[in-house]
């Protein structure tokens, strides 16, 4: 059922052989190897169109250096294969299943420019185009960018891949489209049902009880919506307060009900809710706000506090131009520009604002821990739909609470959870399918990773997980294959799933959800997800921590006098006496502190010795918010370090941690009853990582750069010298062993 | 007040002689407070003590509660749960503990009580019993304490403080250091230390030698006509010229040089070319055609080539670098008291305002384009600036680091300080400005290098033995008062002052009438040590921070070794020059604005007359030869790991330093800057701990014979389930950088596993 590969029969007769040039002659010899190159096809995977002679421009400047090879345009990527397919010996230790490293799924193409006669042009789909530029440049949402010439390819063919590109990758289309369709029905048989065991998905209703038994949340699980009953929008199942009935549920079709998030362990809860239909006349939803804020206090028995996000954070529209303007400060065309930018590059990054949005978004999150850790107040975030920045905030405040959210498999369950139970409209604001109707796309997901990067790069050693794994899971968001970030809501899809199959007699699909890394890559590179400076919640059997670790496990919190009684009343509470002396009134010390209004969260929680299973706060002074350096500039050249930046750090304490190991085994072949104190999980296994460039794991291999090695914005250009260059960078290349 | 005071109360102290170590405080008013816990110098003298005051660590957990003392020399401050430790005498440093701060660091006092704050200065008073006293240092640390109680005491020993700090007035300085160092213990004490062997000084003739044999530079010679500074007062004795320019040959040229600073060997590039600095020539002068055939020798030493570096072309001169710095500090520690003088939204564009990132790239770019040059081979590369004193340092010492692995080492970076920067006459006393009364002339340009290093530092983590903490105790010190090294401007002036620290060079007595008024010690003065003298100021702990443990050790093969002739291996270079060593000029290029261009002109004598347009035709030939060869040298690839370290220089890539300036400000957002590089160190402990056990346990048993690699080499199953550990972690957490506990805890545990079974 799938067409046989790129080539065809077609492109033996070059049409072009009157104007040969030496290029041309090396084209015909590699066209021996490249028709025998098939490309990797996933299951349900159908070329469209396919073209060959194209150069890929290895550089995006004048130089105009590339490799030749077909451009494909496929139902699931834009794929290139090069014909010198001799750099594949050394695969990258990092490498996606799914996609090799010159393939661009179709969801994740962001812009395309056509350059003709000089001239750029951004290409909108929809308009039919009878020419084709000579010059593609495709920029990605993963930020990578890809320069591809078409002149060497024949007419025809480059007339076609434009146009397949355009419309695939550019023109509204519908969700049945989408490429997780026609690889499910195809591949569904041998991929279903695998489940990672960890993650709970929220889709049943056990799933549910077992968060509520696990925070000790004091709610009940409504299954009031099972088989999307009420509304189309809410998970089948959800928790809510027990005062509220499954006639309230259906008075406003699921509008203006607390939805219970996460319990702390003092008794206050999170929860979110959507706004009610402003239509209602006065008396009855007041009545029932009242009705429904009740059950949320528990009949007063604890505070709730109310947080409308619709005042205090960006709106959407605005978060979508300040990511555009962010995101184009990475997207470097001429990569001179780069040079000349460098003395604005701080008043370019302020101007785009998103830094601070993910400031705010911070800033509010730690409000919202603050009422739940220092008042013991409920808090119930009000959103419009309660399915956007309600999922950032409520997703935060769990993350900087709960360390089990702080875990790999907890993090997973905490997007279920939040964003795909919750009903986070992942289609539309992706805007996959180009519909532009639709409301606006806004990266709010991507928001909401940013901010957890935030936190992990300021607490690395309290998150299971890595950079890698973040930046991972951004990237992921753009494969059109997981069920988790096709669908607007639950509803969503279990409706598109058992009617996009064309036989419905069949078992509903089953699309792979984004948790099943190991579609995407292999344990080996898998392993790279993982922190290894995570520290681990204590066990608390083991004699090791019997002195002076008892001060650290003390709870951050206040003590809950209920359940935890502190061993060590007396000396705790001279403590907090003298931190309530200290702090009383106003002090000096307000400069130290930017967050006014959790100034006090703040300094309670720094006098406590660190402790990364406890609370987490996020510095939010302007240079502690930072720029999420390996998501944005993993790409460019020249923002790599050769054999430097922090990797190097990571890679020593990776071999250390590996050197332990094999001690410690040695150790404990030797001697096996001394051992069992020590155990180190297996970080990295294999050679040593050959992270020789900063950006690594994303580019392993090193694409030399053409540029001054020193930037000069004043350089008057000499000559190229390339060509000798060359010979002395393969010198070089040869000994550039860290 | 406190000047001659040393007579009003006995002495009866550790130094120079440790074993007496009881601590007698003669002082009638502090008698009955007398405790066991600070030791004073035996010419300091504890003004006033309070107790308890709570200090909050930096970066997290828990204040320390201990007693403040203010003394003639310092604001000490003594942790109760330090006392124990203090049993360990040896590793108490000499002057500074972990929590003292120097007076002479100490910029502003402010006293906080709920209700109001006052900044105080020494004559004004006190109305309030403060509950907090904030000291705002000049090395950017921000210390508070908070007093248990606000009492009388508490106001007491914070004018106390006030009334000594005294910023800006000589006297105060001279004062300050007389506290410190001007005790005769202390002056026996320093004068017995010995010196680090690993220390090169750069003071003596066999200093040089020693550096020239290291490199491999074979063509140059050190010559001592500047022996009695009579050539060129600011440059230091030795000096190192090409081999074959004659003493009396050379005494010529000093003369066309501004201050008579002639072109000078800095180092030698394993690949051939030289690296030199001088400053600009000497414009009305009549160069005979001797003399000039003499001044291009000392350029282009046996080189065919040589390029001048115009240093100071497109750089912050000292003045904006001053500047920018205080833009940066005001940016960083806000208007004292108020809150963070930017809002967080705009500090990002303020930090661009403040121009210093700037000029960290200038310099940066400056010394990167240099290290390119040199690494083409077989050129000599003058560093060309006005006074070859302020930014010649930077950019040589840059050049080197990016260049040297030693220079990467702690013995090879204080070397290179002690080279480019002391030796070579950089003005640190002016610079400085410690006694506030040369304003005009204040310019940190020293810790514009430090910063620059702080960058390469950051991009290439694992290339650098020194470590940040080793940078910020730099940094921290430079402020300091108290070294030989940043007290004087010269060799020359140094020498006066601590002679009996060089043994190698007497001074000539005529020189004593030249003593200039504010330091002038005379006889009785107090000696300097050199800040490389950790071992006085700075705890253990901190000192064995300064090594970086990741940095994998340097194989002698990496580097080290020159080329065995120094002749380049590269005969496309080798210019129909090679006998220019004659009379013939060599080519002369000028590097400018980021490109080599010809320099007929740049010479003054060679436009002198009508030889130049001949000589411009005569060579044009080379000149194209090695011109491309120079300019791709300058877009270089970055060149692995033989190559020079070429920092990133774009936006992004460079960063503020935050462990420095931001550390008063947000001393308690801060993590501390050590934190990965305190696991890497754990681990490494952990390391050597396994294997030493193992080593035991082979030892006990003879029959397993371990190999270690091969072990590793076998396959090694994941196991993806088995937990974590955080006992390696667990104890670092919170501590920030107390590396105590790491040391307390690898015992316990070997006390825990005593022995292995046979």
């Amino acid at each position: 059922m799938l067409s046989l590969g790129s080539g065809g029969g077609k492109s033996t007769k070059p049409s072009f052989v009157s104007y040969v040039t030496p290029e041309d002659m090396k084209i015909k010899e590699k066209e021996e190897g490249l028709r025998s190159k098939h490309p990797y096809l996933l299951p349900g995977e159908v070329v469209f169109c396919s073209a060959n002679h194209v150069l890929k421009y290895t550089q995006e400047d004048a130089s105009q250096r590339g490799v030749y090879g077909t451009l494909l345009c496929t139902n699931f990527k834009i794929a290139f294969i090069s014909g010198e397919s001799a750099s594949q010996e050394t695969a990258p230790p990092f490498r996606n299943k799914l996609l090799s490293e010159n393939d661009i799924p179709l969801t994740c193409v962001d812009h395309i420019y056509g350059v003709s006669d000089e001239k750029k042009k951004l290409i909108i789909g929809g308009q039919v185009k009878s020419k084709y530029p000579s010059k593609l440049i495709i920029q990605c949402k993963d930020l990578r960018v890809f320069h591809f010439s078409l002149t060497y390819a024949k007419e025809e063919e480059a007339k076609k891949i434009f146009q397949g590109i355009v419309h695939h990758s550019l023109e509204p289309k519908s969700l049945k489209c989408v490429f997780a369709f026609s690889y499910c029905e195809t591949a569904s048989t041998s991929q279903a049902s695998r489940k990672s065991s960890l993650t709970l998905m929220f889709e049943t209703k056990e799933d549910w009880s077992m968060e509520l038994g696990r925070t000790k949340g004091n709610c009940k699980v409504s299954s009031a919506n099972e088989d999307y009953a009420i509304s189309e929008k809410l998970p089948q199942f959800f928790v809510v307060p027990f005062a509220v009935s499954d006639d309230d549920i259906l008075r406003f079709l699921g509008k203006g009900i607390p939805f219970w998030c996460w319990s702390h362990h003092s008794g206050c809860a999170l929860f979110k809710m959507a706004c009610l239909p402003t239509i209602q006349e006065d008396g009855i939803s007041q009545k029932y706000m009242h009705r429904m804020l009740d059950a949320v206090t528990q009949d007063q028995l604890c505070p709730v506090k109310i947080e409308d996000l619709s005042s205090c954070l960006p709106a959407l529209q605005d978060l979508q131009l300040s990511y555009n303007k962010f995101k184009q400060l990475f997207l470097i065309d001429s990569t001179t520009e780069f040079w000349v930018s460098d003395m604005k590059w701080f008043s370019s990054l302020e101007n785009s604002g998103w830094l601070e949005i993910i400031r705010q978004c911070l800033m509010k999150a730690v409000e919202i821990v603050d009422y739940l850790e220092s008042a013991h107040t409920s808090v119930l975030i009000v959103e419009e739909h309660c399915s956007d920045l309600c999922c950032v905030l409520s997703s935060l405040v769990q993350i900087m609470l709960d360390p089990y959210y702080r875990t790999r498999s907890g993090f997973q369950s905490l997007i279920q959870k939040e964003w795909v139970a919750g009903g986070h409209s992942f289609l539309d604001r992706c805007n996959h399918l180009y519909q532009k109707e639709k409301e606006a796309p806004a990266p709010v997901f991507l928001l909401f990773l940013e901010c957890v990067w935030q936190l992990l790069q300021q607490h690395a050693p309290a998150f299971q997980f890595s950079e890698t794994y973040l930046t991972v899971l951004s990237d992921s968001i753009n494969i059109p294959l997981f069920s988790t970030f096709l669908f607007n809501s639950q509803h969503h899809r279990d409706t598109a799933m058992k009617s996009g199959h064309p036989e419905a007699q069949r078992s509903p699909l089953n699309f792979p959800s984004v948790w099943d890394w190991s579609l995407q890559f292999d344990c080996k590179a898998q392993s790279l997800f993982t922190n290894p400076l995570y520290v681990e919640k204590p066990i608390q059997d083991k004699a090791l921590r019997k002195t002076s670790h008892q001060k650290h496990q003390r709870q951050l919190s206040l003590p809950n006098t209920l359940s935890k009684p502190s061993p060590r009343k007396g000396f705790f509470k001279e403590e907090t006496d003298n931190l309530k002396k200290i702090f009383l009134g106003k002090r000096i010390s307000k400069w130290l502190n930017p967050t006014e209004s959790s100034k006090e969260l703040y300094e309670s929680w720094q006098r406590k010795p660190l402790d990364y299973q406890g609370l987490l706060l996020p510095y939010l002074d302007g240079p502690a918010v930072q720029v999420w350096m390996q998501r944005y500039l993993r790409w460019v050249p020249e923002a790599q370090i050769f054999g430097g930046g922090s990797i190097t750090t990571v890679n020593r304490v990776l071999e250390l941690a590996s050197e332990i190991q094999d001690l410690q085994k040695e150790v404990e072949r030797r001697s096996c009853r001394m051992n069992s104190s020590i155990a180190w999980k297996q970080v990295y296994s294999g050679p040593p990582l050959s992270a020789r460039l900063s950006s690594f794991p994303f580019t392993a291999t090193h694409a030399w750069s053409f540029k001054p090695a020193i930037p000069s914005s004043i350089r008057q250009g000499l000559g190229s010298v390339s060509s000798l260059a060359d010979k002395e960078d393969d010198d070089s290349q040869g000994s550039g062993v860290l | 007040m406190l000047t001659g005071s040393k007579t009003s109360f006995k002495i009866k102290q550790l130094v120079p002689d440790f074993k007496d170590k009881t601590l007698n405080f003669s002082n009638t008013a502090l008698r009955s407070r007398e405790t066991s816990d600070f030791k004073c110098l035996p010419g300091e003298r504890v003004l006033q003590r309070t107790q308890p005051v709570r200090k909050p660590r930096a970066g997290r957990g828990s204040s320390l509660t201990g007693a403040l003392l203010c003394t003639t020399f310092r604001v000490a401050f003594v942790p109760e749960e330090g006392i124990a430790k203090m049993e360990d005498r040896d590793s108490v440093p000499v002057f500074l503990g972990e929590h003292d701060v120097a007076l002479a660091s100490i910029e502003r006092v402010v006293a906080v009580s709920p209700s109001r704050w006052k900044v105080l200065s020494a004559r004004s008073s006190l109305r309030f019993h403060p509950e907090e006293l904030v000291l705002f240092c000049r090395d950017l640390q921000v210390l508070r304490f908070h007093f248990e109680k606000s009492s009388a005491e508490s106001a007491e020993i914070t004018s106390a403080i006030a009334r000594v700090y005294q910023p800006s007035v000589p006297a105060s300085l001279s004062s300050f250091q007389r506290s410190a160092l001007g005790s005769v213990e202390v002056k026996q004490y320093l004068s017995n230390r010995g010196a680090d062997p690993q220390m090169n000084w750069f003071e003596g003739l066999q200093d040089w030698e020693r550096e020239l044999a290291r490199t491999g530079a074979t063509a140059w010679r050190v010559s001592s006509v500047n022996d009695r500074f009579e050539m060129a007062t600011s440059l230091p004795k030795f000096n190192v010229v090409p081999q074959r320019i004659l003493d009396t040959e050379l005494k010529r040229t000093f003369a066309h040089f501004t201050e008579g600073r002639i072109p000078r060997w800095c180092w030698h590039h394993p690949e051939g070319s030289d690296l030199l600095r001088a400053a600009s020539f000497q414009s009305n002068i009549y160069h005979e055609k001797h003399d000039a055939r003499n001044l291009e020798a000392l350029l282009f030493g046996r080189h065919p080539q040589c390029v001048i570096v115009e240093v100071g072309e497109d750089m912050p001169p000292p003045s904006e670098i001053q500047a920018a710095h205080s833009r940066l500090q005001a940016l960083c520690l806000g208007d004292i008291p108020a809150s963070l003088s930017v809002s967080d939204e705009k500090w990002l564009s303020s930090l661009e305002a403040s121009r210093w990132l700037d000029h960290v790239r200038s310099c940066l770019r400056r010394s990167a384009e240099v290290s390119c040059l040199l690494a083409e081979g077989d050129l000599a590369v003058v560093l060309q600036e006005a006074e070859d004193r302020d930014l010649n340092c930077v950019v040589s010492s840059l050049v080197q680091i990016m260049s040297d692995p030693h220079c990467r080492t702690l013995p090879g970076f204080q070397n290179l300080v002690q080279k480019e920067w002391v030796s070579a006459g950089f003005r640190f006393l002016h610079r400085n400005n410690y006694t506030r009364d040369r304003d005009k002339e204040e310019s940190p340009v020293f810790l514009l290098f430090l910063d620059c290093v702080w960058q390469l530092l950051q991009q290439f983590p694992s290339h650098f033995e020194i470590t940040e903490v080793f940078l910020l105790t730099l940094h921290d010190r430079a402020h300091l008062p108290l070294y030989s090294t940043f007290l004087f401007n010269c060799q020359r002036e140094r020498g006066r002052n601590t002679q009996h620290l060089s043994q190698s060079y007497t001074p000539v007595n005529g020189w004593q009438e030249l003593v200039n008024g504010g330091l002038a010690p005379g006889s009785g003065g107090p000696s300097f040590p050199p800040v490389w003298d950790w071992a006085l100021h700075c705890t253990p702990e901190r000192r064995d921070s300064f090594r970086n443990p990741s940095n994998t050790p340097l194989s002698p093969g990496t580097f080290s070794s020159p080329r065995q002739s120094s002749h380049p291996a590269s005969p496309s270079l080798s210019l129909q020059l090679s006998d220019c060593s004659g009379s013939g000029p060599g080519l002369l290029l000028l590097f400018s604005k980021g490109s080599l261009g010809p320099a007929p002109h740049l010479l003054p004598w060679r436009n002198a007359g009508g030889a130049a347009s001949g000589w411009k035709n005569h060579r044009r030939a080379p000149f194209r030869d090695g011109l491309p060869r120079l300019e791709r040298a300058l877009k270089g690839q970055p060149l692995g790991p033989r190559g020079p370290l070429l920092p990133l220089l774009l936006g992004p890539c460079l960063r503020v330093w935050r462990g420095c300036y931001l550390r008063g400000a947000l001393q308690t957002q801060v993590p501390p800057p050590v934190s990965s590089h305190l696991h890497v160190d754990f681990l490494a402990s952990e390391v050597e701990h396994l294997r030493g056990r193992l080593a035991l346990a082979k030892g006990l048993d003879r029959h397993g014979n371990c190999k270690r690699a091969e072990s590793r080499g076998t396959n090694r199953k994941p196991r993806q389930e088995t937990t974590n550990h955080n006992f390696l972690f667990a104890g670092n957490r919170g501590t920030g950088c107390s590396p105590e506990r790491r040391y307390t805890q690898t015992p316990t545990r070997g006390q825990k596993h005593p022995k292995l079974p046979p």
